[in-house]
């Protein structure tokens, strides 16, 4: 009765609903993207290309599906952004594990366990898979961002130590942000009222309390007005506050404000309190002086030069009468968080009215620049010219669009653009795992450095490819006895990677199994190597022809040979590190503010480029598997980024052109001038790689009738 | 507890605009409005066929809001124009019709979306910049200081609306009403910074469209009687008035969270009834002659006060509040007691007024910019359409003050620009294209959609089977009657083009509209002569014409980049 109520939490079922939504999202990711519309169940439309937002449209059922949408809505309340590369990233990480189980005969890691079902033998074997996964996300990536990623980073400030940002840059940051946000037409033009709205916000002194701040109040901080071109928005000085006068008195000098959270009128009785009234003449005093009263504080405050009353709360028409005599504008019913806006930016505490009069001044008042109505289509607004503080000086972004939907995805867009960049504002931590052992403290990176230094860009013919393969081994030659040490230790490696090339039909995978053929061959004889060496890349060949046009199997030709000779270049480092044994050593650094890349998949690139390097050192199967699946599904990003793009810019050509760059050591050139950040990058994948985690630590998904019952932690209050 | 539901799952649709349902939709959508365009427009009667109101309309806001839509895309559509139209009032359907034949045309091509958005922005730009430059051929400047243009701005909105049924006598008394009501809102002492007055339209049903009134002032609506009761003030000063917006009804204000305890034998009624007289007292000792209510006066206070020869009037409403205070200079009173000498304001006289068996309460101003348009009809739905109409002819007014151009109506202002468009795409594309990856094979072929699209709008204001043809000089369009047989004669055919600013006799050539013809240079900069003379012209609004248009292109690449449509089934 079970079974029928409960699924298997498997990878092919989260694969499944994954591929649903990559298929969704990937038609609005990168610069080509196109707008989803949703509808509302209250009938509104709303148009997206926020990967959360449509998630969440689809009211997903399957229990699987509700809980990736739950990780990408959590990922995104912090970063801002990502939410379709999450998916599309986790799609691919999933395709992968499922190609390894798919086909497998004898299972990878748990001969052990044979009494339990299949099902059961994989769940154990996705446990040590997710296991791996976390191992890798707290001890692996941080380290490879910070040794080889790191010196690619370039920085969005134009001085690092003063933080000062360039229009210029932003400008890119922003464009490209934007690209995969709003519409096509409008995303050049919205990313300059942003940097209009940054640059006109900010003062020198800004810190990154001022990105909270807007990120926080980002709703008080704009007003939609539809009807009207996009290109009607503009940033305007000061505060908007969304609703119209009670009572406007124009004034202009030295205007002051107070804010009110209850009514400044007295009344009979207070809550919990009685009013006894035993005759019509004490009512008929009452009343006068509850009149007299409300008319001296109205006095007093305009003898304070008070001109202007915020109140949280609706204000008796007394009041509202005594602020129009004394020239007082009133704005009524202040939402709390327009209330707590107010008082952060300029420091003010609200005004209770006093219980007995003195000549004392009213403390709690601010000044401010202008109070006036502001007239957006024909509907009356509250501008407000708050006086900025150090770090914030007030502006407020007027969004308009022919439709409610259309401005709504301009606002979420905005407010996920200061979320990205709050991030980007902050040093990541990066912790991790380093097996050192060299005393002079060389890295691995430094050596690797130099070793791609001493060769020339290989060339396409074979004839030049042959010559400095046979150079590195002559150099190797000495070191041929602790290769062949190695390859013995690394004969586990050398099958699973023998496995994952039939299982994941892609390029990578076969380069690392190649690499340890062409070791075996060097270990047993170094004049076979060059003869060896031709029927692999025929195989190669052969392999990729069903793959696009001849000229990308050229291409894909050329990289293998270069990751050969890169891979023989290597070799006498991993050797070295071998012989001398290693010792695990904890290392923390972190990434500075600001770290940007250029945006066309570069980050994915790169990181797969060297987690592929990684995973042919690493001495663990199961670290070799996850960087490697890592690896792969990391390329399928720049995949879906150029999936519509032909020729010179399509994702082979890319490809194959920085990973050439990346061995000749040449900078990297990108198609695109737009620039992103890596800390969303890195957050992003940690992100979906918890998800992953998630997903594999699930055996069984059982559906009950009833809500879960909350669980109430009554120890603790006992204890209390 | 609230019950808790599981949400359904929601409904995903990839590449909607490509289903037939889609298509069938829009182009029901376009046919009806297409339908409604131009003054010999066919009306549309919406009713719900359970009895009830019937609306018959031909104006883009009153359809709009009648149809109920149910289609995501077309939801999209009609919000976008909706949201024109309370902005802009005017050019609503040209908006609409402008917005399906872009779509309709661009599907046919097949080209990417990324290509055919990045073109049309590009065109609708060059179509703004031309409209708002100096050397544009189809608009003219608005001259405050003579009534020709402005009238032609309102009669051209009055004839576009037939469901008004107004007669050619009736349009001229109504154009004429409605350019009064405008400039008397218009402040007298203009300095720096003006702030327009209001004109509170007035509805008189059973009366001649013909005896539709302007009249300064305020009028307050109320029942024979009561003006009878009113006695007659006789006064040659102003008028003290006092406009109170709390309820002088005797209610107990607000006491507060608290209890209040009242002993035995205590009436709290008289306690404030004995308020309300000494406020009574307060105002009569203060000389105010009119008292005002928004809310109600309690009876007691009415009798006290026209004992003392004051006029009180209660239940005036919020919606009057406003422009009341405006017109006074009163500040609405909230206080039951010790009123400021400041809050009361002025009036120059008031009188009774009788329109057909309505009886007026009119309160006439001293120097103020509130006036009142009594607006007559004998048919509920053509005074809803009347009121509608002359709404947005006012509204027109006040946008053209502050831009004071006016574009060619009669669509020759289209066919103009479609024929600019086409010059300056086949002359000039690089201009254009710039550093953009489209080709130019592409450019032609979105411009020419983009420029049918525009043509086809115009086409629409012919609905008896008739020709439209336009001219290779001006670029303007003439329309010929549908069963002229002669083709080679087009000058004894064509009288005035349709704006009316050129006429037959000059040496044109013309050529059908749909037809392919080479491009031409339409002429640019208008002769001030030409405008100066023509006293019959057909004008549209600048300003809602250049938003309409923008309008419409940003909603057709708004459709047209949707990729899918997830709708939620709860």
């Amino acid at each position: 009765m079970l079974s029928s109520m409960a699924a298997a939490g498997s990878v092919k079922a989260a694969l499944q609903v994954a591929e649903v939504l990559e298929a969704i999202v990937s038609c609005c990711v990168g610069p080509e993207g196109r707008q989803v519309l949703c509808t509302k169940p209250t009938g509104e439309v709303l148009l997206s290309r926020n990967g959360g937002r449509l998630l969440e449209a689809l009211h997903l059922q399957h229990p699987i599906a509700r809980m990736i949408v739950d990780c990408v809505s959590s990922h995104l309340k912090k970063t801002g952004d990502g939410a379709k590369t999450f998916i599309i990233f986790l799609c691919h990480l999933l395709r992968g594990l499922h190609a390894i189980t798919d086909k497998e005969k004898d299972p990878l890691m748990c001969e052990n366990i044979q009494t339990h079902g299949r099902h059961w033998k994989n769940c154990c074997q996705w446990r040590f898979i997710s296991q791996a996964l976390v191992a890798f996300q707290t001890q692996i990536l941080d380290g490879i961002m910070d040794q080889y990623l790191s010196r690619h980073f370039s920085s969005i400030f134009s001085s690092a130590k003063e933080r000062t940002l360039c229009r210029s840059s932003l400008e890119l940051l922003l464009e490209a942000y934007f690209c995969g946000r709003v519409g096509r037409n409008n995303h050049k033009f919205i990313s300059q009222l942003m940097c209009d709205y940054f640059f006109k916000c900010m003062t020198c002194k800004s810190g990154i309390d001022v990105f909270e701040l807007v990120d926080d109040y980002f709703v008080e901080l704009n007003v939609g007005v539809t009807g009207l071109p996009v290109s009607d928005s503009r940033v305007i000085a000061g505060l908007v506050l969304q609703k119209d006068f009670s009572v406007y008195c124009p004034a202009d000098g030295d205007i002051r404000m107070v804010i009110v959270t209850e009514t400044i009128q007295p009344l009979f009785s207070t809550s919990g309190s009685e009013f006894i009234l035993n005759s019509e003449a004490q009512f008929q005093t009452s009343q006068f002086w509850i009149m007299e009263k409300t008319k001296a504080i109205m006095k007093h405050l305009r003898s304070q030069n008070v001109k202007l009353l915020l109140s949280s709360v609706k204000q008796p028409d007394l009041v509202i009468y005594y602020a129009g005599v004394n020239g007082i504008s009133v704005v009524e019913c202040l939402s709390s968080s327009e209330v707590s806006l107010i008082r952060r930016i300029i420091d003010l505490s609200p005004f209770v009215p006093p219980q007995a009069f003195s000549q004392c001044e009213v403390s709690n008042t601010a000044l401010v620049k202008f109070c006036k109505p502001l007239i957006l289509r024909s509907k009356r607004y509250v501008h407000l010219g708050l006086i900025g503080t150090r770090t914030f000086i007030p502006h407020c972004v007027v969004l308009c669009g022919p439709v409610q939907g259309l401005i709504e995805q301009h606002e979420d867009a905005l407010h996920g653009a200061f979320k990205m960049l709050r991030q980007l504002f902050k040093d990541l931590d990066l912790n991790y795992v380093t097996q050192t052992s060299d005393q002079n403290g060389t890295s691995s990176l430094f050596i690797y450095k130099n070793s791609g230094e001493s060769y020339q860009a290989p060339d396409t013919g074979k004839g030049s490819i042959q010559r400095p393969y046979q150079d590195t081994v002559v150099e190797n030659k000495d070191e041929l006895e602790k290769t062949q040490t190695y390859l013995k230790v690394h004969s586990n490696l050398v099958i699973s990677d023998v496995e994952l090339e039939t299982y994941i039909p892609y390029s990578t995978p076969t380069d690392t199994f190649q690499t340890d053929e062409t070791l075996k061959c060097l270990s047993l004889e170094r004049n076979r190597l060059t003869d060896d060496y031709e029927p692999l890349l025929k195989n190669n060949s052969t392999a990729y022809s069903t793959r696009g046009n001849n000229r990308i199997d050229i291409s894909y030709e050329n990289l293998q040979v270069t990751n050969i000779t890169g891979k023989g270049n290597m070799l006498p480092v991993s050797c070295k590190l071998q012989n001398m044994g290693t010792s695990q050593s904890y290392l923390s650094s972190s990434m500075p503010a600001g770290c940007v890349l250029p945006v066309g998949g570069n980050f994915e690139i790169l990181l797969h480029y060297y987690l592929l390097n990684y995973a042919k050192k690493c001495h663990q199967s199961e670290e070799t598997m996850v960087s490697m699946i890592i690896a792969n599904a990391l390329l399928g990003i720049p995949r879906a980024l150029y999936k519509s793009k032909t020729g010179k810019y399509s994702f082979p050509h890319i490809y194959v052109r920085a990973v050439h760059a990346l061995q000749t050591n040449q900078p990297l050139v990108s198609s695109q001038t737009g620039l992103e950040s890596v800390t969303g990058k890195y957050q992003l994948l940690t992100s979906v790689l918890q998800c992953l985690t998630k997903i594999l630590t699930i055996d069984l998904v059982i559906t009950v009738k009833r809500h879960p019952q909350k669980v109430h932690n009554q120890d603790s209050e006992d204890e209390l | 507890m609230s019950r808790l539901e599981a949400k359904k799952p929601s409904l995903c649709k990839s590449e909607p605009l490509t289903t037939e349902r889609v298509r069938t939709t829009l182009s029901v959508l376009k046919r009806i409005v297409t339908s409604c365009y131009g003054p010999s427009g066919r009306l549309k009667q919406l009713h719900n066929g359970f009895g009830g109101y019937v609306c018959t309309t031909s104006q883009s806001s009153a359809l709009l809001s009648h149809l109920l839509v149910t289609h995501p895309i077309l939801k999209i559509l009609t919000t976008s124009v909706q949201n024109h139209v309370s902005s802009f009032s005017d050019c609503g359907l040209f908006t609409a019709i402008l917005c399906c034949n872009l779509i309709e045309n661009v599907q046919r091509l097949g080209l990417t979306p990324t290509t055919v958005i990045r073109l049309n922005k590009h065109l609708v730009s060059l179509c703004i910049s031309y409209l708002k430059s100096e050397t544009c051929g189809c608009r003219i400047p608005v001259d405050f200081s003579s009534t020709q243009i402005l009238l032609c701005l309102v009669r051209s909105i009055l004839t576009s609306k037939p469901a008004c049924m107004l007669t050619r006598k009736e349009t001229e008394h109504v154009s004429a009403l409605i350019l009064r009501a405008f400039l008397l809102t218009i402040p007298g002492n203009a300095e720096g910074h003006i702030i327009l007055g209001k004109s509170l339209i007035v509805p008189l049903k059973d009366q001649r469209v013909i005896d539709s009134t302007v009249l300064p002032g305020i009028l307050i609506e109320m029942a024979e009687v009561q003006l009878m009761r009113l006695l007659p003030i006789k006064k040659s000063t102003a008028l003290k008035v006092a406009l109170f917006c709390t309820t002088l009804s005797g209610d107990i204000s607000d006491t507060g969270e608290g209890t209040v305890v009242v002993s035995y034998g205590i009436s709290l009624e008289n306690a404030v009834l004995d308020q309300l007289l000494n406020l009574g007292r307060q105002l009569v000792s203060d000389h105010v002659d009119l008292v005002l209510c928004q809310k109600v006066i309690h009876p007691s206070l009415k009798q006290f006060l026209n004992m003392h020869r004051v006029i009180a009037i209660d239940r005036i409403g919020v919606t009057l509040m406003e422009p009341l205070t405006k017109m006074t200079g009163t500040q609405p009173i909230g206080s039951l007691g010790s009123i400021s000498p400041n809050s009361y304001g002025s009036v120059k006289d008031v009188c009774t007024v009788k329109f057909g068996s309505k009886h007026f309460f009119h309160l006439i101003p001293n120097e103020a910019t509130i006036c009142s348009l009594l607006l007559c009809s004998r048919n509920d739905t053509t005074w809803d359409e009347l009121k509608l109409t002359c709404q947005t002819a006012l509204h027109v007014l006040q946008l053209t003050l502050k831009e004071p151009w006016a574009l060619l109506g009669g669509g020759c202002t289209e066919t103009h620009l479609a024929a600019y468009i086409r010059h300056k795409t086949h002359n000039d594309p690089e201009s254009i294209l710039k550093d953009d990856e489209c080709t130019q094979t592409e450019l032609h072929l979105i411009a020419e959609a983009f420029c049918s699209a525009l043509e086809s709008v115009v086409g629409s204001l012919e609905h008896d089977g008739g020709e439209i043809l336009t001219d290779m000089k001006y670029g303007h369009l003439w329309s010929v009657q549908a069963d002229s047989t002669c083709v080679a004669n087009w000058q004894d055919l064509l009288s005035q083009c349709g704006c009316g600013l050129y006429n037959s006799q000059e040496e044109l050539s013309w050529s059908f509209l749909r037809s392919t013809h080479h491009p031409f240079v339409p002429q640019t900069c208008l002769p001030h002569e030409a405008v100066g003379s023509a006293s019959n012209l057909t004008l549209d609004c600048l300003t809602a014409k250049l938003s309409g248009l923008q309008v419409a292109v940003e909603t057709a690449n708004l459709i047209l980049d949707l990729s899918y449509v997830i709708e939620d089934k709860n």
